[in-house]
Formats: C-alpha cells, structure tokens, sequence
C-alpha cells in the first residue's frame, strides 16, 4: 500500500519565566520554525516547510507541541530546530529555545511517550510543592496534556496512572 | 540510556545565573556538566587562579530528567595560547578535573597534539581557523586520546558566526573522520543550552555519522572525563582518598587501570 508517511516531532518549550508560556501560539510556532529552516538551509528548505509541515498540537501550560514534516525530510526540519532563539508573537519578542523530546511515525505513539514522560515529570516536581493547593496546580497543569483532541483514552489511561500513585 | 555530558559551560560570577544553567542542564537530560575558566597565559603572570568549589553553588543539585542522580558539576580550564613555550605545567591544574587548550598557531597545535598533558583541543568557533589541520598531528592525538572540541554556542547566535562553526567543524571532519570528536555548549545563559538529541542532530550537519554524532554526546565526554582522573593518579593505578579504608582503596585501584587499558586500546 503507498501512503504518504510522515514523522511527528514532539518538542518542549522552554522558557525563563512561565509567565511568558501563556503567550504561545501556533502561528507564531509555524513561522518562526520557517523562518528557522530558511535561513540554515535556504531557498531548498523553505520550500520543504511548503510541502508538508504544520503544527498540530499545542499546549500553552506546559510548552508542548506536535511538528509534522515528511518523513524524508524530517532531520533537516529538526537540525534547523535548534538554531530556534525566540518566538514573535503579535509584536512581543519571547526568548525561548525548542528541546526535541521524541520523533514517533504516528501522533498514538508520540501520546504514549508524553504520558510517560508526564508521569516522570510529575514525579520530579511533586516533592518540591510546599502546600496542597500548588500540588493539584501541577497535576491539572501535567495531566491536561493528554486532552480532548484525541479520544478519552489517553485521559483515563493517564489518570488511572496518578491513582496508583 | 547513555550519560550524556555537557563539557563547557561558561564561567560567570553571578552565582544565579550559573545556577539557572545547570538546572537547565538538569533537566535536559545532561548528566555532567563542567564550568570552564578560560585563561589567557602571559609570559609574566604563571599563576592561575583558584576554582570556586563546586559544592558552594548548591546545597543539593538539582536531580537529571530520566534519571535519580543528581547532576555531576565538576571544573575545567582552558587555556589560551599562542607560544608553546609558555605552558607550564603548575601545581594549579590539580584543583581542575579536565584540562583543555586553544591553539592559535600551527607550532602550538602541533605540539599540543603530540606531547603536551591536555585532555581537549578547541577549535575554534568564532573566527576563521587562523591555520589548516594536517594529518600527523591529528593522528598524533587521537592515538594519545585527547579530544577535539566544537562548541555550538556561537553558532545559535549569530549567523556569520554559523559560518565559521561549521565550517571548522566540516575541515576537522575530513581529516579526523569523526573520530575523538566531542560537541558542547559554550553557553553563558540558560537559553543557550540545547538537549543531548538535538546536538546529535547538529553533529550531522558538521559532517559526522549518525553513530559518532552520538557518540560525540556521551561516550566520548565519558573518555574524557577518564582521562582527566587518570592525570590525579599515578600512572592510573593508584588514587587517593582522603580518610579511605584499605577495602576502598583497593576497589579504586582497579577501576583506573582497567579504564586506561581501555583507553591505550583505543
């Protein structure tokens, strides 16, 4: 069977203040990851980003995002990645750089790694929560990763997980 | 999983910031990091200065994303010459883990390469390679384990910079062919930090293979950081502990030799 196939970068955020993280967006993802790839590999890889690249998921809490690209091209996509210094976004400048987490051939597969890298995450930030309330912060904040957009499943798999905890 | 290692993190004296860099470093993935003090020897001063200790900057060192272990934080110190007659060995260098040299002419690459006592090599990232490699000396040190050191800082920040980086990097590449190769940061912020499989990454695009570029990321760091314990040693058999009972002492004997063994086969 001849499928177009394709490989979906999960990447982190990272910034220096959280505050800054609200402000993300997928238009400005998509166009500083152009802009990025443009200018390490010119005309030949902007017109790459023309062919099959779109951002597919987004999470403002936490600083996620899903990257599709074609999966003949995909090293170059990420190699540009790194070069990636701000985010411009309705006229603010956000200095942040992308941390390339996981390369997966589906978005089911990318979801099982982040529910577990969540489950890790949340096992590093628990114990330096110093009151009740910043703990279910945390959980609400890690635990909406695995959203509406893609089924239930991944919701109940992720909470059962935080009740055997 | 591999231990991935991040060799240059730049020396500030603002304690905040450089702490802010090694959580960075923490939860990236990066198992050990080392705070370069970069020297520039002149003929009158020999002295060099003292490291702060690496236990000052945290009561408890911030843990490595995947792992339980807390972030290793060790000392390094460049030197940058141009004479190879002003290298002296001092009794300082035994307060600093690694050792590294910055040639800036071909008489000192050459000698580093074949006889001085140093553990990396930087090439230079931002300016032009004032002198073309050639193969006997590079030869030279990858027989003698020492490592040849590209730092990408640079290259995120400026694009004639990106140039000259890669570049460089491209002219090792061809004559040592991806060997004893390692890639760090040289970064100052925390922004400037990239994780352990996008480095990998970049190493394609300075003309190593996928294996090496990896391997640029943890297996080599981890022959360096050998190779800078075996200069605390004698000959690599014995270390010496402070308050050590005679059943330590000999585990360490141990380990060391078999590492160099290691490293001699290489």
């Amino acid at each position: 069977m001849v499928r177009f196939k394709s490989r979906y970068l999960l990447c982190e955020v990272c910034v220096s203040n959280h505050s800054d993280l609200r402000l993300l967006d997928d238009q400005s993802v998509f166009s500083a990851v152009r802009t990025a790839v443009s200018r390490a590999h010119g005309d030949y890889g902007a017109a790459l980003t023309n062919v099959s690249f779109s951002v597919k998921y987004l999470n403002a809490h936490t600083g996620v995002v899903f990257l599709r690209c074609r999966k003949s091209h995909y090293r170059i996509l990420w190699s540009a990645l790194s070069f990636i210094n701000s985010l411009k976004n309705r006229g603010q400048c956000v200095p942040c750089f992308f941390n390339c987490l996981y390369v997966g051939g589906t978005i089911r597969t990318c979801q099982k790694f982040l529910i577990r890298y969540n489950t890790r995450q949340l096992h590093r930030m628990l114990p330096q929560c110093r009151s009740e309330e910043e703990r279910l912060e945390v959980r609400r904040a890690v635990l909406s990763c695995s959203i509406n957009s893609f089924g239930n499943e991944e919701e109940e798999d992720d909470e059962d997980e935080e009740h055997k905890e | 999983m591999a231990a991935f290692a991040d060799l240059n993190v730049a020396n500030t004296n603002d304690k905040k910031k450089l702490q802010s860099v090694i959580e960075t470093a923490a939860h990236l993935g990066y198992s050990t990091v080392a705070i370069n003090h970069v020297v520039e020897v002149q003929p009158k001063k020999q002295e060099i200065g003292k490291p702060s200790c690496v236990s000052e900057l945290f009561d408890n060192f911030p843990v490595v994303q995947g792992k339980s272990k807390p972030i290793k934080v060790l000392n390094r110190l460049t030197l940058v010459l141009s004479d190879p007659s002003h290298f002296r060995q001092t009794a300082d260098f035994k307060f600093f883990d690694i050792v590294a040299i910055y040639p800036k002419t071909e008489k000192l690459f050459h000698a580093a390469c074949m006889s001085f006592d140093v553990d990396i090599i930087c090439v230079a990232a931002t300016e032009k390679q004032p002198f073309h490699f050639k193969r006997p000396p590079v030869f030279g040190a990858i027989e003698r384990g020492v490592f040849f050191e590209i730092s990408y800082a640079a290259a995120i920040k400026d694009s004639t910079m990106r140039r000259y980086t890669i570049s460089n990097a491209i002219n090792l590449m061809e004559i040592c062919k991806g060997k004893n190769v390692i890639v760090s940061s040289g970064a100052e912020k925390p922004l400037e930090l990239r994780g352990p499989y996008d480095i990998a990454n970049l190493g394609l695009l300075f003309g190593l293979s996928e294996g090496d570029a990896k391997a640029a990321v943890s297996t080599n760091c981890r022959a360096v950081l050998l190779h800078g314990e075996t200069r605390k040693t004698a000959l690599g058999i014995i270390h010496t502990m402070k308050k050590s009972q005679p059943k330590e002492k000999q585990e360490d004997k141990e380990a060391p030799a078999s590492k160099k063994a290691k490293l001699d086969a290489i």
